[in-house]
Order: structure tokens, then C-alpha cells, then sequence
């Protein structure tokens, strides 16, 4: 039986491509939200690897006029101090301006152990900056007063650009360089760090580097990250402001919170997966239509193939299956073309995501359309079984 | 081998009733040729559709080879259509997205035969109406007696013992019908086939065993 409505629907094929089309597209955009959804899920479940609560962001920008780096490493310095002496500062330090939950980016290339890695996301901090994020070392240390003293290159990496340099072996005493370029001298890897998800919930933790701040970065640093007491209210923030705007004169200081700058940005993140869940639900919608339409139109165009089949020998049940079938088998059509499309994304990792994210999708996506195309198809099919067959047989 | 007992069939609508068919008996032998015949309207089509199973009578029972068919479920009659009645119709009723063979094959889909036995049975009923030339070609590509002796070769693939023919020259020129009634006439010789034929036409019923006529839903001869 199955291959004659294969056949059947074969021989058909001109009146039923629209369908296949319409389902093929339904398809692809389903497997697009569900690779996007479990993705998302997936980095979501993950730690998002620092302690953000009650960490404040102090933006500005340097106007001092002098560009002396001695009288620019003293007032700054001077300034940190200030800031954390003040009561409700649990600690604080100076941060390159691509803070957690920021829209901010530097990417750099680095090679080590014989393998390129492009886009390493480039962080700097200072010896504080570990202790304010709530951050944790897995391998080898952070930086100390003495590293700003010394002249060796060295860094700290996290454990995804570990893990993808060199697996599981140690890295703590190795060498990478920055881009292909041999002719520069190697940087020193002293520590792991744990991944932090900078990009939010949603987003996996990115390959990234730590570099140390060194005392000629107070000419182009403008943020300070600050932990704070939880009690730490809006007269605390008033005050910190009015500290920042007396020495930092005709300067623009903005403060952040990072619990708000995550949910700014976890929105920022979804926003695209919304969107395409409203394409989605329309073209499931329209989809469902599409199936019970042109079903319900097969019947009453079929009703003499109907009353025939009752007469040589189907019962009301077998019509009725064997017109969910016939559904079911122009989803496999539709399926068969989409599927092929699909795997094309984990065979040429496309997006950089793991193979599995893409399979479960595929495999979800196939389940929702065949779900779909059975639901939308049993009541034609109840209706065609319904079907009086000496009635259809003298209409013809 | 068919016997109808005080069959009687009443079509109501909400304000009409019509007696379509009035106290019908009738006692039809295996082997025998038998043709219906009166004026459009008469019950003619209901009284072959009761024999086939595909409609139920108001009233009376129905016995086909020994078997009471009235206490039979969707299921059962569906299977007893396949296994015991073929059916030829007037439009011929083929479906015309399948091949020739395709179409001669379908009763046996209802019954548990392998894909060569299927093929080997079907190819043989065409052979015996004579188109195992046309096996691969489509209904739309045959004219309308070859069309019908494909519906004969659908109805005989199963090698049902009686064949229900509702008008089967009705559509056709006077010598693709003597052709048709050729085909029915050898079948019912020598296979030994029930044949129940409606018809309009005398000359053809006049090729049948016997004759039965119907006025008004009654059997008058």
C-alpha cells in the first residue's frame, strides 16, 4: 500500500508541489528556531561565570590635559583609592571598555601549538579585576603588582581558548602568538580563567584573553568596575557619581549597573529569536491551512476514487488512513529536500555551533512538521471516511 | 447465490419520504447472467447498489453465498466486497494519475498479497480483456471502450464470484458495447461468474439469462 500512494502522489507531484514547497519552507524556519532555541537554551544552562550582582560600571572619559603617563598613572591611581574608601565599595578596578553585557568587541587572532584561532575576544583588567567580576582561576594565577613591573609578554586565556588550543593538557607556562606573525616575540600564558558568557544568558562564552593593564593605559582606559555593598543605595551612587564628576572635571560620567546592562542584553539577544517564532507560527499556521485546504479540496475532488475504493474492498478507516498517509508522505517529500539542506549546517559548520544543536533541531523539526501535517490531516480524513460510497459512485 | 427477501428502501429528507425500492424478491443462481432494466428513476442503481453492500435497505434481507450480510460491520462488508463482488460502472471510475496496471491491481491492495502476486494477477485479468498491451499507458491515453475493459479487469482481478454492472455500455458506440457485452458474456461462460447487469439497452439485455424490470420501485416482470 505504501507504494502505491507513493506512486500515487508521485504522479501527482505537479498538483501537490506548492504544498511541498510551503512545508519545506515551515521546515527550514522551524529548524532555524530550534537550532537558535536549543543553542540559546543550552548557553543559558551554563554558569554565566562572574558574580555580576551588585557590580557597578563607572564610564568617562580622560580630561586631564596633561599626557604626562607618570602624573596620569598617579591621579588615577589616586582616584581608584578614593573610590574604594568609600564605605559601601566592596572592591573596585580598572577595565578595558568592553565590559560584561556591553555591545563593545576587540578580537584578535592568535596562533599557538601549530593552530590559528580568529576572533579571540581581547579583555584587560587590573590586578582587581578578578576579584570585582567574582571570576575564578582554574589553572596558574592572575596578575600581581610585580607583573606591571616586569617586561615579559604574558596573559591569561580562558578555558575555551584553552580547551581549543591545546584540549586537555596544561597551558599555564605556554607560548602564543599574536596573528600568524612568528616575528614577534611569544606571550607567556600564567593562567586559566573560567569562561564568562560576556555576551549575556544566552550566548556561549567566547574564546578570549586577559591582558594586564600596564601603567600606560590610563591614556585611553574609561571604565572602572566597582563592587558595591549590597545596601549600597541611590544616595551611595549619588555620592560616587559626585566624586567621579569633581575629579574627572568636564567629563562624561555615566554609572551602570551590570544586573540591568544583563538584561538589556539578554533581551538585545532574543529579539531575533522572537521574531523569528512570529515567522514561524505564521508559516505553521499557514501551513496547517495549506494541509487541511487542499485535503479537504482532494476529497470532494476525489470522492468518486473514494466510493470506489469502499467499493472494491477499503473500509471507512482505511480511506481515512490512507489519506493521512498521503499527508504524511508529501511531508517526507518536503522533508527529504529540507533535511538535506540541513545537515549542510553542521557538515560545514556554519555558525560555529556544535554538530549535536543542529541534529537535535533537524530531529525536532522533522517531529513538529509530521505532528502538524497528522493533526491537520485526521479530520479530512475522518470526513472522507464518512464518504457514502454509493452516493459518490452515482455522483460521478 | 444472491437472494433478496422483502427489500425495501425509503430515501427521507426533512419534509419527503420516496420509496425507492418496494417489497423486491428476488433469487439469482450462481453462474447466472442477469440483466436489469426500466425507466430512469426506478430503483434500478439502488436495487445494484444494495446487492454490492454499498448501500443498506431500509427494509428485507439480503443473502450472498450463504451469508447474511445485514449484522455485518464497516469492516466485515468491506471485505466481503473484495473477496465476493466486482464492480464495473457506467464513468468507469478509474484513477487517472495511475497507470493501467496500477489501477487493475488496486482490489488486491485491500487483501494480503505480495507486490508479485498483485502484478502477476493483474497482468493476467488483462490479458484476459485483451489490453496486456496497455499495462503502462494511463486511462486518459485510451479510448472509452478500452477504458471499460479496464474497469471488467479491475472487477475480475480478485476472481470475485459475482460481478455487479451498473450501465457498463452505457457511455460506449454499439460496437465497443457488443465488444463490452462480448467480454461479460465469455466470463460468465466460462468462469462460471454471476453477472448482474443494469442496462438500458434491450438488445443487450436481450444477450442476458434472464430479465428483470422495474417501474416505480416495484419489480414488475
Amino acid at each position: 500500500m505504501f507504494k502505491h500512494l507513493f506512486k500515487l502522489i508521485w504522479n501527482k507531484k505537479k498538483q501537490n508541489s506548492l504544498l511541498i514547497v510551503e512545508i519545506l519552507l515551515s521546515f527550514m524556519v522551524l529548524f532555524a528556531v530550534f537550532a537558535f532555541g536549543i543553542n540559546s537554551y543550552r548557553n543559558y544552562v551554563k554558569p554565566i561565570g562572574i558574580n555580576y550582582e551588585h557590580v557597578w560600571v563607572i564610564n568617562y572619559n580622560n580630561s586631564l590635559k596633561t599626557q604626562n603617563s607618570d602624573s596620569l598613572t598617579l591621579f588615577y591611581e589616586g582616584l581608584l583609592r578614593n573610590i574604594k574608601a568609600m564605605p559601601q565599595v566592596i572592591d573596585a578596578g580598572y577595565s578595558s571598555s568592553n565590559v560584561p553585557f556591553s555591545t563593545s568587541h576587540t578580537n584578535n587572532t592568535i596562533s599557538a601549538n601549530g593552530k590559528e584561532v580568529p576572533s579571540v575576544n581581547q579583555f584587560s583588567g587590573d590586578i582587581n579585576y578578578i576579584n570585582v567580576l567574582g571570576a575564578k582561576m582554574q589553572a596558574g594565577r592572575w596578575y600581581n603588582k610585580e607583573d606591571f613591573a616586569s617586561k615579559q609578554n604574558i596573559t591569561v586565556i580562558n578555558n575555551a581558548l584553552k580547551e581549543k588550543i591545546f584540549g586537555n593538557t596544561d597551558a599555564v607556562g605556554k607560548y602564543l602568538n599574536y596573528g600568524d606573525d612568528k616575528t614577534h616575540s611569544k606571550t607567556k600564558i600564567i593562567g586559566v580563567l573560567n569562561d564568562i558568557k560576556f555576551n549575556g544568558d544566552y550566548q556561549r562564552a567566547e574564546v578570549s584573553m586577559y591582558n594586564r593593564l600596564d601603567t600606560g593605559a590610563y591614556h585611553w582606559l574609561t571604565s572602572i568596575l566597582v563592587k558595591v555593598d549590597p545596601k549600597a543605595d541611590a544616595a551611595f551612587e549619588s555620592r560616587l557619581y559626585k566624586l567621579m564628576a569633581n575629579a574627572l572635571k568636564n567629563s562624561n560620567i555615566e554609572l551602570e549597573h551590570l544586573p540591568n546592562k544583563l538584561v538589556a542584553y539578554n533581551k538585545f539577544t532574543l529579539v531575533p529569536l522572537i521574531v523569528m517564532s512570529i515567522v514561524a507560527a505564521f508559516l505553521i499556521i499557514n501551513v496547517a491551512l495549506g494541509i487541511f485546504g487542499v485535503l479537504w479540496y482532494n476529497i470532494n475532488k476525489r470522492r468518486g476514487e473514494i466510493g470506489l475504493r469502499r467499493a472494491i474492498g477499503a473500509s471507512g478507516n482505511s480511506v481515512s488512513s490512507q489519506l493521512v498517509a498521503e499527508a504524511l508522505i508529501v511531508a517526507t517529500f518536503s522533508l527529504i529536500i529540507g533535511a538535506f539542506f540541513a545537515v549542510q549546517f553542521p557538515l560545514l559548520n556554519v555558525f560555529d555551533l556544535p554538530a549535536s544543536v543542529y541534529l537535535l533541531a533537524l530531529a525536532l523539526a522533522i517531529l513538529f512538521i509530521y505532528i502538524l501535517v497528522l493533526i491537520c490531516s485526521l479530520y479530512p480524513g475522518k470526513q472522507a471516511a464518512a464518504i457514502y460510497p454509493a452516493v459518490a459512485l452515482h455522483e460521478e | 447465490m444472491i437472494s433478496l427477501q422483502n427489500i425495501e428502501k425509503v430515501y427521507r429528507t426533512t419534509n419527503i419520504e420516496t420509496l425507492a425500492l418496494n417489497n423486491i424478491n428476488l433469487d439469482i443462481a450462481k453462474g447466472e447472467f442477469l440483466s436489469i432494466m426500466g425507466p430512469s428513476g426506478c430503483g434500478k442503481s439502488t436495487l445494484l447498489n444494495i446487492m454490492g453492500l454499498l448501500d443498506a435497505p431500509s427494509k428485507g434481507q439480503i443473502k450472498i453465498a450463504d451469508q447474511t450480510t445485514g449484522n455485518l460491520s464497516d469492516k466485515q462488508l468491506a471485505k466481503f466486497r473484495n473477496q465476493k463482488l466486482g464492480f464495473i460502472f457506467q464513468s468507469y471510475h478509474l484513477i487517472n494519475d495511475l497507470q493501467v496496471l496500477d489501477n487493475v491491481e488496486l482490489p488486491l491492495l485491500y487483501r494480503d498479497t505480495t507486490a508479485k502476486e498483485r502484478r502477476q494477477l493483474a497482468s493476467e485479468a488483462l490479458e484476459k480483456v485483451g489490453l496486456s498491451n496497455r499495462m503502462k499507458h494511463f486511462p486518459t491515453q485510451l479510448s472509452g471502450g478500452q477504458r471499460q475493459r479496464v474497469a471488467i479487469a479491475r472487477a475480475i482481478v480478485g476472481r470475485p464470484e459475482i460481478i455487479l454492472a451498473d450501465e457498463p455500455t452505457g457511455n460506449l458506440d454499439s460496437a465497443m458495447g457488443n465488444e463490452i457485452m462480448d467480454i461479460l458474456i465469455n466470463l460468465n461462460k466460462n468462469d462460471g461468474t454471476t453477472i448482474i447487469m443494469v442496462t438500458h439497452d434491450e438488445h443487450m439485455a436481450q444477450k442476458t439469462h434472464r430479465l428483470v424490470r422495474l417501474f416505480d420501485g416495484s419489480q414488475v416482470l
